[in-house]
């Protein structure tokens, strides 16, 4: 016989642990233990046997895994906490007892910590990190367009602004973006990053108000991880491609709201190599950045300047439609021919191919969509969302002034070639003769047109989507589950089987009309009659001799018979199937039968969803038929 | 040896001429007055750019800043400790060279002719341990007056006792001391039990204490001082001297205040920052962290992304998607947490008419809450068709024949009719109702060919099984009434008559029964009225149920009560109660169809006796709470057993005393199992007012489960009051099945 086993020294007993427990034996307070679990990750488990867990009660609890909380126990964060937690009192006290110098050298000293390694831990690899960073970017824009409160600090939001402006840079930069949708939450885009697909809402521009029942603290700590998160994989995003991180910020620009505009893309010095790339910006980072390295820097970048052309704006003016690979970015001429000709030659005469060079294969079509065209941008319409999305598509766009500084087309130019205007046609008398001839060379489409033609892949066309007409529905480019209703599928089988389904109306119409005068016309009961008893030959007899009564010729009637015939048939033998069906989950097991149970009540529940929708679709058809008709 | 030393000088030199190098670099004078000019020399040397690193202090010498001034004061009492001092640490190192043990000799050993240490032999006086004195009694120091009472006073050192010395009288002590002169000098002394005269140093101790001097002789109070660390030889060499008190001890530092004016100059010049914060710029500092490689340790899994939204999101979405009125009621009602979407779809008819999102702030926050706070749960995604899950199993057309329709119908005058039998041949059914109607009808064509009318209700009928006599029992109140239905061909008659009201009746049993048996006469017996009767122990139902062993001779009734199970031989006119006590009220009760075996069924459990030794073989387990129904299997290996929970349990009777199958699919309680006895079927009728034909195929090797395949319910019977269809039987050698139900009807399902 072997040992004898206690309770609660093995298996789930020992594997979980309470939240009380943990932070018992982590010592330190409720707020401390959420901010950790939120900065390692940690969340609650559900063991198989609460009862198990929690030896022997049934309470209801959280539980963690006791391993996780004993990593947590090793956590340098949790001792910078704890410092912090001592520092608090030591300035308590310096402050109570008026001690303002050792408040203040207090506070200089105060314990800050660091989550690096966190990052490191959580993201072994770098596309693991590109993976997570769906949530991180939500909250960015977010926080990016809060207004500044107690609770909020300006630095935190000007911070936010800053990474959401990086991360569209980039995604402009790489022409990442594949989708976008207008939804009533916001806006959805998604980008394709490191073959991850990374999908993000921005809320529209106005200004949001935190809920009172929003603990802010926890969207703080987590925003706290995710400006880590994003700072460490921005750098190696803009890094790999060759670009500076963080990106100069011209304060003049920004200070005249010129938005992504301020921020300029900056190539490092040899950026062929990765690591040379790096070894320099870490040496960036290692030094004390002293003013006359900035004006130093700064002097190199406006010699540079008018040779390479970093900016992506100035330069696109004056060569855009020439070269369009390259109206984005100008490189070295060495670099132009990799981007040109991806072909044999290239690939034998150079090295392996890198990423960049990989990078810089000619990407779909599509995602160069715009690159012929130039749009304007009426002042009604959001100047971020299309700018963004229009320059991560290869096009050039302009704005009025009032959307902020910093267009690079003006109003008057004739390149433009779209109009984004989402006002109503006024009819406008004192019009100027240049005035009509532009409005009549450029075409003036809604703002949805400009998604449709994102999500479709291709330029629809502008008449559907011209100014003050009725927008076609916008749909969600991500797709619904299987089976589920398909708008557009739905438009086109309507209008085949509509004749189909008119007449089946007209026809039920028509029974209930029957039933009220049944007895002035009894033809068709009698052909009732006969496809009940259409087997039964003596009845089939009556019926027929009742038919003939009514006033119905033969031929009609055999045909009606026919047709009741197999529709009675039709009707019986999927009957007879389902009966023995239903017979056989007799001998299914409990497990079984409940699964089995779930998973029908889940098609039924989608396919009734389903059936709704295409109802409301049938009437809505039928009225705008009617309603034609009656006009 | 040489090198060292050297090498030690050379280092020495090192350090005198880098002690002579620092002073250079700080060529100006010191003075404690931070005057600008040194400053202004000093800019140039510093203008090279660099942040100088922040020189340290030497912690020891600004100790000894400080305190110079108290070392100053305590200067002298310090130096005279000091001389104190020394002398004794002079003392200490003589002590050292005379020895404290006495000196030993190093002498060649005989034996081992190895030098040996041999130390001076130690002369025992007055202080050395006495304890090795050799005394006659050896018991230590013990109180003395435990031997009071003892011959002896003791043990030696051999363990033998030391006896106690005679003692004389007063008398003889007062004479003793008399005689003799030393005595006034004697004690006496307790551990050998005698006198003994002190010796003189004793003597002389007691003399001292008398005059009040120390006891000790040797002691000397005047000794002469002993100088064991001062006097002449002992000085203390120490670095502790008189000399006057070096002046740097109390002029500040020259030097240091160089040092301390090059960091003023520093900080004023901005180069460096006095409080520079200890902890990291605030902003974050990026670097290369996925360079090297990442660790072997699997990734945490990635959190569950969010859905993507669907066409109801959209600003503009088809118009079916918009709510109706009641949806968006019902929308409003429900609570946030069971919503099935958590906004209301909403069309604007352009872009610029999209308001901001309310709940954006709260959704996000409540994305984060889930994030951390809900337990995760990795589950496998199961991407099969649910129909596969339905057990394949074969058509039913394909294992004809079985009932499929109700072909005939008997009213019962609206009564319920329990008890239902058909006659061993398949031609006829007797059913009987709780109006006490007995009716004979003929199953083919449903005749009624003769009723019987009892006062009250009719338990249970029977056929008996055997084919040479046609006959059948019926349960009554209290009695068992053997019928002879009409129109019998004369020997099945008179064989029946015979067998049942025999012209000499058998010997009565030797141990009297409380059942009486008695019979009409064969020759005035008609089918009119009952040709034998039992009367049973009285009871308040009339028994529920009448089984007839397969040779037709035992016929086993269970009535309600303890001691309800009787067993009557008819060729014997015998009732024997098999039973003294049964645990449980016996609800069922059954014969094995091929063994001498007998099933009893109590509410939960079924139990299977061996008759012929009377042994209890084994307990079923069906697990249902209240069995209703059992039928066992013509091979005698299964037995099915009904339930009023709506279950029925298949058990096989060699496997397990688990049942093999559990099957709910009636709505109600089962009210009637029963095997076909030559067709593989069987059915179960319920209060749901259905019959469910089942196909049950067993097979003779042990390997294969017996196949078990739903084929029909026949519906058809009305539910009255919540009762259905109480009795079922099979038609032997037919297909077909007697239904008979709470609504007085029974019916006939023919194939």
């Amino acid at each position: 016989m072997g040992r004898l086993k206690q309770k609660g020294k093995a298996g789930a007993a020992k594997a979980y642990m309470t939240r009380s427990t943990a932070i018992k034996k982590l010592q330190c307070s409720l707020a401390d233990f959420r901010r950790l679990c939120i900065l390692k990750g940690i969340f609650p488990r559900e063991p198989r046997s609460r009862k198990k867990a929690n030896k022997g009660s049934s309470a209801p609890t959280n539980f963690y895994y006791a391993k996780d909380i004993a990593y947590l126990a090793h956590e340098p964060v949790l001792r910078k906490l704890r410092d912090h937690k001592a520092f608090a009192k030591k300035l308590a006290r310096a402050l109570g007892r008026g001690e303002w110098s050792s408040a203040k050298s207090l506070e200089e000293n105060k314990p800050v910590y660091r989550l690096d390694h966190i990052i490191k831990e959580r993201y072994p690899t770098f596309v693991d990190a590109v993976r997570d960073i769906d949530d991180a970017l939500c909250m960015i824009f977010l926080f990016a367009s809060l207004p500044v409160d107690s609770k909020v600090s300006s630095t935190l939001t000007e911070n936010c602004a800053r990474l959401a402006a990086e991360w569209q840079l980039y995604v402009m930069h790489a022409h990442g973006l594949r989708k976008v949708f207008l939804s009533i939450k916001g806006v959805y885009y998604q980008a394709e990053v490191f073959d991850q697909t990374i999908t993000w809402l921005v809320p529209y521009q106005f200004t949001q108000t935190i809920p009172p029942d929003v603990d802010v603290r926890v969207m703080l700590t987590f925003l706290e991880l995710y400006q880590t998160l994003l700072g460490f994989v921005f750098f190696k995003l803009y890094t790999d491609a060759g670009l500076v991180y963080p990106p100069p910020l011209d304060t003049a620009k920004d200070d005249g709201a010129a938005g992504v505009g301020a921020f300029s893309l900056q190539e490092t010095k040899d950026s062929r190599s990765a690591t040379t790339a790096k070894s320099k910006v870490v040496e960036v980072d290692g030094k004390r950045v002293s003013s006359k390295d900035v004006r130093q820097t700064i002097k190199t970048i406006t010699t540079a300047g008018p040779s390479d052309g970093p900016d992506v704006d100035m330069h696109a003016i004056d060569s855009s439609v020439a070269n369009e690979e390259d109206e984005e970015f100008v490189e070295d001429t060495a670099e132009e021919d990799t981007d040109d000709a991806p072909s044999a030659p290239t690939f034998t005469t150079a090295t392996l191919p890198t990423l960049k060079t990989l990078s810089a294969l000619p990407q779909s079509t599509s995602s160069k969509l715009f690159a012929s065209y130039t749009f304007w941008i009426s002042r009604e319409t959001s100047r971020p969302i299309f700018e963004f999305i229009v320059r991560a598509f290869g096009g050039r766009i302009g704005w009025p002034a009032t959307s902020g500084s910093g267009s690079p087309v003006d109003e008057a130019d004739d390149t433009i070639t779209h109009v984004i205007i989402d006002r109503p046609v006024v009819q406008r008398t004192n019009e100027s003769e240049e005035e009509r001839e532009r409005r009549r060379r450029r075409k003036h489409v809604q703002p949805q047109w400009i998604v449709d033609c994102v999500n479709a892949g291709k330029i629809l066309l502008e008449d559907l989507y011209a100014q003050g007409k009725t927008l076609p529905p916008h749909l969600s480019p991500f797709g619904e589950h299987k089976d589920a209703y398909d708008p557009t599928v739905g438009i086109a089988g309507t209008e085949e089987d509509e004749e189909m389904e008119d007449e089946e109306i007209i026809e039920g119409e028509d029974d209930e009309d029957e039933e009220e005068e049944e007895a002035a016309r009894p033809g068709k009961a009698a052909l009732n009659a006969a496809a009940a008893a259409a087997e039964d030959a003596t009845a089939l007899r009556a019926a027929e001799l009742a038919a003939e009564a009514a006033g119905v010729d033969f031929g009609t009637f055999e045909k009606e018979t026919k047709k009741a015939h197999k529709k009675a048939k039709s009707a019986q033998a999927p009957k007879d199937d389902e009966a023995e069906q239903d017979m056989n989950k007799m001998m299914m097991s409990n497990k079984q039968r409940k699964l089995y149970e779930r998973m029908k009540y889940g098609e039924k529940k989608r396919a009734t969803e389903r059936q709704e929708l295409e109802q409301k679709k049938r009437a809505i058809e039928k009225e705008k038929k009617r309603r034609s008709k009656a006009s | 040896m040489v090198a060292a030393i050297e090498a030690k000088k050379s280092s020495k030199k090192r350090k005198a001429t880098l002690e002579e190098e620092v002073p250079p670099s700080f060529p100006e004078e010191v003075d404690l007055d931070m005057g600008t000019e040194d400053e202004g020399e000093e800019l140039d040397d510093a203008s090279d750019g660099e942040v100088d690193e922040f020189p340290e202090i030497d912690a020891r010498s600004d100790t000894d800043d400080g305190d110079y001034a108290a070392d100053g004061a305590s200067a002298e009492g310090e130096s005279e400790e000091d001389d104190e001092d020394d002398e004794e640490s002079n003392d200490l190192s003589d002590e050292e060279e005379h020895h404290i043990f006495p000196k030993s000799k190093t002498i060649i050993s005989d034996i081992t002719g190895q030098p040996k240490r041999v130390y001076p032999e130690i002369e025992p006086d007055y202080d050395s341990d006495s304890s090795t004195e050799d005394t006659p009694n050896r018991v230590g120091n013990i109180p003395m007056h435990w031997y009071d009472d003892l011959p002896h006073v003791g043990y030696n050192i051999d363990g033998k006792k030391v006896l106690r010395p005679a003692r004389g009288d007063e008398l003889d002590n007062f004479l003793k001391t008399v005689e003799d002169p030393e005595s006034w000098t004697s004690a006496f002394d307790t551990n050998t039990q005698m006198d003994k005269p002190l010796t003189p140093e004793e003597l002389d101790i007691i003399r001292r204490l008398q005059e009040n001097e120390n006891p000790d002789a040797n002691y000397d109070p005047y000794e002469p001082t002993i100088e064991w660390f001062t006097g002449k030889g002992k000085e203390e060499i120490m670095p502790l001297s008189a000399a006057p008190e070096p002046k740097r001890r109390w002029v500040p530092s020259k030097w240091e205040k160089q040092k301390v004016m090059k960091i003023v100059r520093a900080i004023r010049q901005g180069r460096i920052l006095p409080n520079k914060p200890k902890t990291a710029s605030a902003a974050p500092q990026f670097y290369p962290i996925w360079n090297d490689e990442p660790s072997n340790a699997p990734a945490p899994l990635p959190a569950p992304k969010p859905r993507l939204p669907g066409n109801a999101e959209s600003y503009n979405p088809p118009e079916e998607y918009l709510p109706t009125e009641e949806e968006r009621k019902k929308w409003e009602e429900t609570d946030p947490e069971d919503r099935e979407r958590d906004f209301l779809p909403q069309k604007y008819s352009a872009l610029r008419l999209v308001p901001a999102y309310g709940q954006f702030i709260k959704q996000r926050f409540n994305r984060q809450l889930d994030l951390y706070l809900a337990p995760r749960v990795q589950r496998v995604k199961l991407q099969i068709d649910p129909e596969s899950l339905i057990p394949k199993l074969p058509s039913p057309s394909s294992l004809r024949p079985f009932p499929l329709y109700r072909s005939l119908q008997i009213g019962h005058e609206a009564k319920r009719v329990r008890a239902v039998s058909v006659s061993p041949d398949g031609g006829w059914v007797v059913t009987g109702d709780e109006g006490g109607v007995v009716k004979l009808w003929e199953v083919m064509v449903g005749k009624e060919v003769r009723r019987w009318t009892f006062k009250s209700k009719v338990g249970a009928v029977e056929w008996c099984p055997r084919t040479d006599v046609s006959l059948f029992a019926v349960a009554i109140e209290d009695h068992i009434h053997f019928i002879i239905p009409p129109n019998l061909p004369a020997p099945i008659l008179t064989a029946s008559q015979n067998a049942l009201a025999p012209a000499n009746l058998p010997p009565a049993p030797s141990t009297p029964s409380p059942v009486k048996w008695t019979s009409v006469p064969a020759a005035q017996s008609s089918s009119d009225v009952p040709i034998l009767t039992l009367n049973l122990p009285s009871s308040p139902e009339p028994p529920k149920q009448l089984v007839w062993h397969r040779k037709g001779d035992y016929l086993a009734s269970v009535s309600e009560g303890q001691a309800g199970v009787w067993i009557h031989q008819v060729s014997r006119r015998h009732s024997q109660a098999p039973f003294k006590k049964v645990k449980g009220a016996v609800q069922l009760v059954l014969f094995h169809p091929s063994k001498p075996h007998f099933f009893v069924a109590t509410q939960r459990y079924v139990r299977m006796y061996n008759l012929a030794e009377q042994t209890l073989l084994k307990t079923l387990t069906p697990g249902t709470r209240w069995i209703s129904s059992m039928d066992v299997h013509p091979s005698g290996d299964h037995l099915i057993v009904g339930g009023y929970d709506k279950k029925l349990c298949w058990f096989d009777l060699e496997l397990s005393d688990k049942p093999y199958k559990i099957l709910r699919y009636h709505a109600r309680a089962l009210r009637s199992v029963a095997f076909h006895p030559t067709y593989p079927l069987f059915a179960s009728s319920s209060d749901d007012g259905s019959i469910q034909v089942f196909h049950a195929r067993v097979y003779n090797d042990l390997m294969t489960n017996p196949l078990i395949v739903p084929l029909k319910i026949l519906r058809g019977h009305t539910v009255r009051d919540g009762l259905g269809v109480f009795a079922l039987r099979w038609v032997p050698r037919q297909p077909w099945l007697v239904s008979a139900g709470a609504d007085g009807q029974v019916s006939v399902w023919c194939s």
